[in-house]
């Protein structure tokens, strides 16, 4: 088996709870922060250091306003993030094309 | 990395972006609005008296109009706000969802009206066929939605059978009293629990968005 494609995943995006935020970002312009760990059972330690290294990354970007004077923040992909979030299902797809190939 | 751990991963990914798409828009501005509109339909039918079946049945598919496309411009509104498309690809599932019980609905209206004489007694069905069949279209919209939608659907679906169930037992026995009474009921259902549920969900919505 090639490990080319394995070894181009993007570190950043293959971790558990990054890859669970980011999908779920692919798929809405915008997520809040409870909603976020609503769907994915992750305390809100985890979010919020998950999406720091996300944001750092230049994947997600956070949005902090007030409403009705409570704090809420919201996390939405970059373009490059987007772009990456592709790139990464594409070697993904590369994997199980180049096993089946195998078989 | 094997194939499986990879095929696992995109299973995984297509179930979270399954997840993100569902239904997300404030639900409360629209239960609260629809829930006053039937509370003040109910109470104007019962001051006014539009005890005539025909007319009973065309104010209120009326008033069902008024109420749709209230909600569709609040909808509208919110997705301006938010920047995001109006037919969005989770509002176009629930629409889809909703749109067969509804014309459902409307045929039933229709039917119940359009002959030149109706007897009250047939038109009293009206209501309890309505609360069913919407029952079934916010059930239907639910695996769309979250927020209890579907638990809602639950309620005006018990709530129409139980409505069906005292007029099969009350009309063949006593009669039906005046569709007057038909006005109140209408009042207290589509009204009275969507207002109820408009303001379990202004609370919960509220709370819900901080962090």
């Amino acid at each position: 088996m090639n490990p080319e494609p394995f070894l181009q995943l993007d570190r950043v995006i293959h971790e558990k709870g990054r890859l669970a935020m980011m999908s779920m970002l692919a798929a809405s312009p915008r997520l809040s922060f409870t909603e976020l760990r609503d769907a994915l059972a992750m305390t809100d330690g985890n979010i919020t250091a998950h999406a720091r290294t996300l944001q750092e990354a230049g994947y997600i970007a956070v949005t902090k306003v007030f409403q009705a004077g409570r704090p809420l923040t919201t996390f939405s992909l970059t373009e490059s993030g987007r772009a990456a979030f592709a790139g990464y299902v594409r070697l993904l797809e590369r994997i199980v094309d180049q096993t089946r190939g195998q078989v | 990395m094997d194939s499986q751990q990879a095929t696992r991963h995109l299973e995984a990914i297509r179930t979270l972006m399954e997840r993100a798409a569902l239904y997300r828009r404030a639900l409360a501005p629209v239960t609260l609005l629809t829930g006053t509109l039937g509370c003040l339909a109910g109470a104007l039918g019962w001051i006014a008296d539009l005890s005539e079946p025909r007319t009973f049945g065309w104010y209120w598919m009326g008033v069902a109009g008024v109420g749709l496309v209230a909600a569709l411009v609040l909808i509208r509104r919110q997705a301006l706000r938010e920047r995001e498309p109006f037919w969005s690809p989770p509002t176009r599932r629930v629409g889809q969802a909703l749109l067969p019980p509804l014309v459902a609905g409307g045929m039933a209206g229709l039917l119940a009206v359009w002959p030149d004489w109706r007897d009250p007694l047939q038109m009293w069905w009206l209501p309890a066929i309505w609360m069913v069949i919407y029952g079934c279209a916010l059930h239907a919209a639910g695996f769309f939605m979250n927020r209890g939608i579907a638990w809602l659907g639950w309620v005006f679906l018990l709530a129409g059978c139980a409505c069906l169930w005292v007029l099969n037992e009350r009309s063949y026995a006593s009669g039906m009293p005046s569709l007057r009474h038909a006005h109140g009921l209408m009042a207290l259902v589509f009204g009275g629990v969507h207002l109820a549920y408009g303001v379990y969900l202004h609370l919960t919505e509220s709370r819900a968005d901080a962090s």
